[in-house]
């Protein structure tokens, strides 16, 4: 594949994903971060992101699994998925844990199990449109165009 | 809570009521049955009649209320149309007011009805006390006169029965003598002779009793001799029987005793032959007064007979005569013989009981009332009444019967006497009845019986109550009209005085009912215009978010190098714009965060003069461009250390000075501060000679205030810190120098397009002067322009020490010349130097500089004339007199030059430089420069030596410059004199370069120790400047580590050097504006090496490629990150090293609080060890590239010790060193109360996730900078 095409896609993708909301510029920024010194901060980043995300939506699905819910700790896991998804940009998985925050606060298990599922959704959503955006980056690297992110 | 009252407090009174019936009753019941009624009458008014007057007046209250309501009604309506959410609100004071109408009307009705009460028991208590016992004692002496007026008529009957009895008696012994001395006489004259013994004798005792109705002597012969006194005619009879017929019955005389019934009845039948004369006696002598007639016997008086003492003892009875119209009581006694055995005669006396009757009329006369006497049949025997006692009937008068009387109270008397007892009197049986009604008035009524041997007599008196009582009753009846009229009014009176004083109560508690409404009402205004200024500063805190991203967005974009140049134009514009609105969030978040009382001014030490001369320099580079001076004058008094929130003292003047900037075209802005202890009034005049004309108004305002310093003296280590800013703008009119200071106020509606503004500033500045104590107002003054003036409250730290210029100046005979063409800060700077008795010279132009340098040089005789005319004034002789005194040295001379003054327009300026380098062995030479200076001038001074400055010229930089002036003369003396075979002159005088940080870090307190240690490093580094400078950052790698321990002792002995470091490094900046450098912080892990390299291996990197001047702003810090998120860490780690800062992240708080401690003991090693320190884990080695840590971003929710506790880990461990390390906090939280919590631990500032990369930077600069 051209590798112009291929940057023409990648950018549309990514301008799709900010448009349908996933990210937002906080992911911008992330990439802006990135330089010849860190060239691959952002798959770096988002890596880490999946792997704490991951990691928190364990914690967080035994957390609500338990007789009596400890709502401290739900809500410090969710704090912290919080701060991390909104760091990357990921944008609707802040939202969402900004909903779930707030059934937290009103201690409603229900609703708390709902967002879980919610956040867990719009968590693979993004992941994969992440992945994907990655793996187009890799295959731009591949064919010897520039780092998009890098521009 | 009032409606229970209410309704408990009238259900008390409703027990109340039944329970003063009950008492009423009782006490009926306890008194007499006479007196109940009159109890109950006293009562009754009490009872009844408040009652129906309360009543009466509930009914008002309840109209009254309900017409109050409807009054009240449609103000409230108007409210509800106003449309607030107060429609629940405004039924329920009214409701209120209902139920405190409620219970006032029933505390009313209670005090009422107590008085009532009160009133009415002290009534009959009066009454009973006062009539009583007067009745009673009344009546026991109504009953003993009731007696005593009884006993006298019977006492009388007594003696009229008495003295008959006796007249009898003696009557019968003067018979019985007289009859026994003719008791043989049988012969006629004899017995005529006896006879006429017996009337004389029988005369004689008649005469002697007046009372005596008649004596009669029956003899036994039939012959009858009486006297008879006629009452009514008063007339005396002598009446006797003829004697032919007593011959006939004298002898039956002597007969037996078997014959006497003979004579049972001579005078009815015996007798009827018998023929009676009556002779009429004159009542004193008992002559005969005339012829004795005969007289018919039915004329005859009452003769008593043999019959009447049958049995020979005496006998008594009433008899009637047709002669007297009362009663007789008639006794008869018989004559014996002288032997005892036969009756000779019967003696019989009658007295009229008329005079008993007339006693009994005397009596009542005198006492009033009725009284009769009866005989125990009840016949009338004297009544006290004109009233017949006897009857006329077919047998002549009769006696009557009392129940036959007639008059009226005596039979009526009697009759209920008969009723109630009977007919019989029992002996002893009194009667003593007091309160009989007869016919219509009522009757005390006592009888006795009165026993006499045969005629037993009843008394009974009849006294009407009205005569013993009637005073009595009428005096107790008129007393209970008048205690029941008194209480009545009194009760009125009472009544009225409650109504009044609960009516002044109820209105009160109206009031108070309005009050606390409106108290409501204003607790909820201001509640809502709380939750205003909660919406606002939630609102600006949100918007700031976006803001910031926007700005973000537009850096991102000015970078970018495919705009073409009007879009980098637009972008620009943009940018400032969002700059603009930021800046105004920021003022709203700042006002409402004062005005929802969240603001709390934090209480640290700061420098106060350091402050305000980094914002006169921030300002100055900001008017560089146009025609305005900014000039800092500080009066030498100042405490150079205060207590206070330096943020917010630097915001005051940096919204003053702004303000003043905006509205100020040419001219200067001057900011004046001077200290002033209350106790010293004197102050004022060390005032700089500018400010005289404001020294009055100044020493009025003083005074205005002198109560409230008085008050700040007491703690002795407050302060009052004045300070004015004077500028040359557009003034204010004076009638808006109050309002200016209003939110949204400016001073003329019109300037609002022209310069723009939301007039937030001053606002702002007021209430933060007025957090602090203190006041601000605009004062008159004479040119154009305005004059703020405020003072501050502010407290010094209680060791501060005063003392501002340590070094004495004159006595090192110092001599300026200042060359500047900034005219208020010359005059100014010259002011202050006079006072510190340094010798001034004043240039504003080249040509006057030039003209005044060769003065001052031909004066001291040591330069040459170089062909320039001298233009001597009149008053520069006066110099040279000072000069030659002085003894002046070359050296002492210091030209301060405006690097303004050279023309830059053109090349000529280099040969002034020129000219001036002649001068450069005799003085020294200091450059203020302007911020854009070109290069080539910088350079060019350099290379010559000289010292160099940025402008504005403030005190502290004079001092700077003094001070290295001494310094360098002191050492050069010490070169001179003891070791001449040292580096040259011209060397020496390069060290200059190294610019005012190094003199800041000389006058620090270990000047001496840097003097000496750290001489070799700056001579290392004036070779720099000397020679190529590649060379020197290999070759001289040692100077340079050498210096940099220096350094780092410095540091932790004086943290004060981060400060000028940033000064330096923020002019290396800018004079390297054009330059960048892409050097690899990476390589040397040395910040100050760091610095050193990329200033001057810039040079190099010139050609690289894009890079901005703020994204390296970071350069040389290093941060430590405490951040628990991975990504969030890595993100921020990039973040800060794209900024040029050296970072270590660590995952939580503990160890954020570990490297810190760790940091700080390895600080003490590295200062006694080999700078090189080296460690084996990778944390030390990050440890050992950054030196000390300038700041930490801490993140707040951690696990294990989040960022609150890692902070006050961090200040407690820090209290003892007296360092601060500034810690900013890192939060997902946008709430303003997490910002308060986290400054509340210590932390410095605050930044909201995600990071906005500019707002980090700024923060993390003003927190470095200020720091240091």
């Amino acid at each position: 594949m051209d590798v112009d095409q291929m940057q023409r896609r990648f950018a549309d993708y990514t301008a799709s994903l900010f448009r349908e909301g996933f990210l937002d510029d906080q992911f911008t920024q992330l990439q802006q971060l990135q330089d010849e010194s860190n060239p691959d901060f952002v798959v770096e980043v988002v890596s880490l992101f999946f792997e704490d995300s991951e990691r928190l939506l364990n914690d967080l699905g035994k957390a609500l699994d338990q007789q009596i819910v400890d709502f401290k700790k739900v809500d410090a896991h969710v704090h912290q998925l919080k701060g991390s998804s909104s760091s990357i940009g990921a944008q609707r998985v802040k939202n969402a844990c900004i909903a779930f925050r707030n059934f937290c606060e009103m201690q409603n298990t229900e609703g708390c199990l709902r967002c879980l599922q919610q956040v867990k959704q719009e968590y693979f959503l993004v992941k994969n449109k992440l992945e994907s955006l990655f793996r187009l980056e890799q295959q731009i690297l591949a064919a010897g165009g520039s780092n998009p992110m890098m521009e | 809570m009032l409606p229970t009252s209410s309704s408990s407090s009238s259900s008390s009174v409703l027990l109340q009521v039944p329970a003063l019936q009950l008492k009423v009753s009782e006490k009926s019941m306890a008194e007499n049955t006479e007196r109940a009624p009159s109890v109950s009458f006293g009562v009754s008014p009490t009872q009844n009649r408040p009652t129906g007057f309360c009543l009466r007046r509930f009914c008002n209250q309840l109209c009254g209320c309900l017409s109050k309501e409807s009054k009240n009604l449609p103000p409230c309506r108007k409210h509800i149309q106003k449309g607030e959410v107060q429609e629940d609100e405004f039924p329920y004071p009214s409701a209120q007011c209902l139920s405190s109408y409620y219970s006032v009307f029933v505390a009313r009705l209670a005090i009422m009805v107590m008085l009532a009460i009160l009133i009415g028991m002290l009534t009959i208590l009066t009454w009973h006390f006062t009539t009583v016992y007067t009745t009673k004692s009344i009546n026991s002496l109504a009953y003993d006169l009731r007696f005593e007026l009884l006993q006298r008529p019977i006492l009388r009957m007594w003696n009229i029965l008495n003295s008959t009895a006796e007249i009898t008696n003696a009557q019968v012994k003067l018979s019985e003598y007289v009859i026994r001395r003719y008791d043989k006489t049988v012969t006629q004259p004899q017995q005529i002779e006896m006879y006429e013994v017996m009337r004389n004798v029988t005369w004689a005792l008649f005469a002697s009793r007046k009372a005596l109705n008649a004596i009669t002597i029956s003899y036994r012969n039939g012959f009858v001799q009486a006297f008879h006194r006629d009452h009514r005619s008063n007339n005396t009879f002598y009446i006797y029987s003829d004697l032919v017929n007593a011959s006939i019955t004298g002898t039956h005389m002597l007969n037996d005793l078997s014959t006497d019934h003979g004579w049972n009845d001579p005078s009815a039948n015996g007798n009827i032959s018998a023929i009676w004369y009556r002779e009429p006696l004159d009542p004193v002598t008992g002559e005969s007064t005339g012829r004795p007639r005969t007289i018919p016997p039915d004329d005859l008086i009452n003769i008593a007979g043999l019959s009447e003492v049958p049995d020979g003892v005496a006998s008594w009875h009433v008899a009637v005569s047709k002669f007297i119209d009362s009663p007789l009581l008639s006794a008869a006694l018989p004559v014996w013989d002288s032997s005892n055995k036969s009756i000779v005669a019967v003696v019989g006396v009658t007295t009229a009981l008329y005079s008993v009757g007339q006693l009994m009329r005397e009596l009542v006369e005198f006492h009033s009332g009725y009284m009769y006497l009866t005989s125990q049949e009840g016949y009338l025997l004297a009544t006290s009444t004109n009233a017949p006692l006897l009857r006329n009937s077919t047998t002549g008068p009769e006696l009557m019967m009392a129940v036959d009387s007639e008059d009226h109270v005596i039979r009526l008397g009697a009759e209920w006497l008969q009723s109630t007892y009977g007919n019989k009197f029992y002996p002893n049986q009194e009667v003593h009845v007091e309160n009989v009604k007869l016919g219509h008035q009522k009757y005390y009524i006592d009888s006795f019986f009165l026993k006499l041997k045969r005629l037993p007599m009843v008394g009974v008196i009849i006294i009407p109550r009205r005569y013993i009582m009637g005073k009595v009753d009428e005096r107790a009846f008129k007393t209970l009209v008048t205690l029941i009229s008194a209480s009545v009014c009194i009760l009125v009176v009472g009544c009225l005085c409650i109504l009044i004083l609960t009516n002044g109560v109820s209105k009160e508690m109206k009031l108070r009912a309005e009050l606390i409404s409106h108290l409501d009402a204003r607790r909820r205004a201001e509640a809502s215009s709380n939750y205003k200024s909660q919406f606002l500063a939630n609102m600006s805190h949100e918007l700031r978010t976006p803001m910031a991203a926007v700005i973000g967005l537009l850096d991102i974009l000015i970078c970018d190098d495919c705009l073409t140049n009007e879009q980098y134009t637009t972008v620009t514009q943009i940018r400032k714009c969002s700059n603009a609105l930021l800046g105004l969030l920021n003022n709203i978040l700042d006002l409402s965060k004062v005005e929802s009382g969240k603001l709390v001014l934090e209480e640290a030490e700061f420098d106060l003069g350091r402050e305000l001369e980094g914002l006169v320099d921030m300002f100055s580079v900001q008017r560089i461009n146009h025609n305005v001076e900014t000039v800092l004058d500080l009066s030498d008094d100042m405490p150079k250390v205060v207590q206070g929130d330096s943020a917010r003292v630097v915001q005051i003047f940096t919204n003053l000075i702004s303000n003043s900037i905006k509205f100020t075209s040419s001219g200067h802005i001057i900011l004046r501060g001077w200290c002033e202890r209350p106790n010293t009034f004197s102050d004022t005049m060390k005032l700089p000679l500018d400010q005289k004309e404001s020294s009055s108004a100044l020493k009025t305002k003083l005074k205005q205030h002198g109560n409230h310093e008085m008050r700040t003296s007491k703690k002795d280590n407050r302060i009052v810190l004045w300070f004015e800013v004077d500028d040359t703008g557009c003034g204010i009119d004076p009638s808006k120098w109050e309002s200016v200071f209003e939110s949204f106020e400016q001073a003329d509606p019109s300037t609002t397009r022209t310069y723009g503004g939301t007039g937030l500033g001053l606002c702002i500045v007021r209430t933060l002067v007025n957090k602090m104590g203190g006041e601000i107002k605009v004062v008159k003054k004479n040119n154009p322009g305005t004059l703020m003036q405020l003072y501050l409250v502010l407290s010094t730290p209680v060791d501060g020490t005063r003392q501002q210029c340590s070094i004495d100046f004159s006595r090192h005979g110092l001599m300026v010349l200042l060359a500047l063409n900034a005219n208020m800060g010359r005059v100014i700077m010259s002011q202050w130097l006079r006072k510190n008795r340094v010798h001034t010279w004043e240039a504003s132009e080249w040509n006057e500089l030039t003209q005044i340098i060769r003065e001052v040089f031909q004066a001291s005789s040591t330069t040459p004339r170089n062909g320039f005319m001298t233009q001597c004034s009149t008053s520069e002789t006066l110099r040279y007199e000072e000069l030659k005194t002085h003894h002046v040295r070359s050296s002492s001379i210091i030209i301060v030059v405006d690097v303004g003054l050279l023309d830059l327009s053109t090349d000529i300026w280099k040969e002034q430089i020129k000219f001036l380098d002649k001068y450069h062995g005799k003085a020294k030479f200091a450059w203020v420069l302007n911020h854009d200076t070109s290069n080539a001038v910088k350079m060019e001074l350099q290379r010559k030596g000289h010292l160099m400055m940025v402008k504005p010229l403030y005190k502290a930089k004079m001092v700077h410059i003094l001070e290295a002036v001494i310094k360098e003369r002191a050492f050069e003396l010490q070169q001179e004199s003891p070791n001449a075979s040292r580096a040259p002159q011209g060397d020496l005088h390069e060290c200059l370069e190294i610019d005012p940080i190094h003199f800041d870090v000389a006058s620090s307190d270990d000047s001496d120790t840097f003097e000496t240690g750290s001489f070799n490093s700056r001579r290392g580094v004036l070779q720099i400047g000397e020679t190529s400078r590649e060379e020197i950052i290999t070759q001289d790698h040692k100077n340079l580590n050498n210096r940099l321990s220096e350094f780092s002792q410095n540091y932790s002995k004086n943290k004060n050097i981060e400060n000028p470091r940033q000064i330096w490094q923020t002019s290396c900046d800018i004079e390297d504006s054009t330059c960048t450098s892409t050097y690899n912080r990476k390589a040397s892990g040395l910040p100050e090496l760091e610095v050193e390299n990329s200033r001057w291996s810039g040079q190099n990197h010139r050609d690289s490629t894009k890079a901005i001047d703020g994204q390296k702003s970071l350069k040389g810090l290093c941060i430590l990150l405490a951040e628990d998120t991975p990504v969030l860490q890595r993100v921020a780690t990039i973040m800060l090293q794209k900024m040029g800062a050296s970072v270590v992240a660590v995952g939580d708080g503990q160890q954020a609080v570990d490297a810190l401690k760790c940091k700080l003991d390895a600080e003490k090693y590295r200062s006694s060890e080999s700078p090189f320190w080296d460690g084996n884990t990778r944390f030390q080695t990050l440890l050992q590239e950054c030196p000390l840590f300038d700041l930490i971003l801490m993140d707040c929710q951690m696990p294990k010790m989040d960022g609150y506790e890692a902070t006050k880990a961090i200040r407690n461990y820090e209290a003892g060193t007296g360092s601060h390390i500034p810690i900013v906090a890192l939060t997902a939280h946008a709430m303003s109360s997490d910002e308060a919590k986290c400054l509340e631990v210590g932390m410095d500032a605050y930044l909201t996730k995600p990071i906005d990369c500019k707002l980090m930077i700024s923060t993390i600069l003003s927190l470095t900078k200020r720091m240091a």
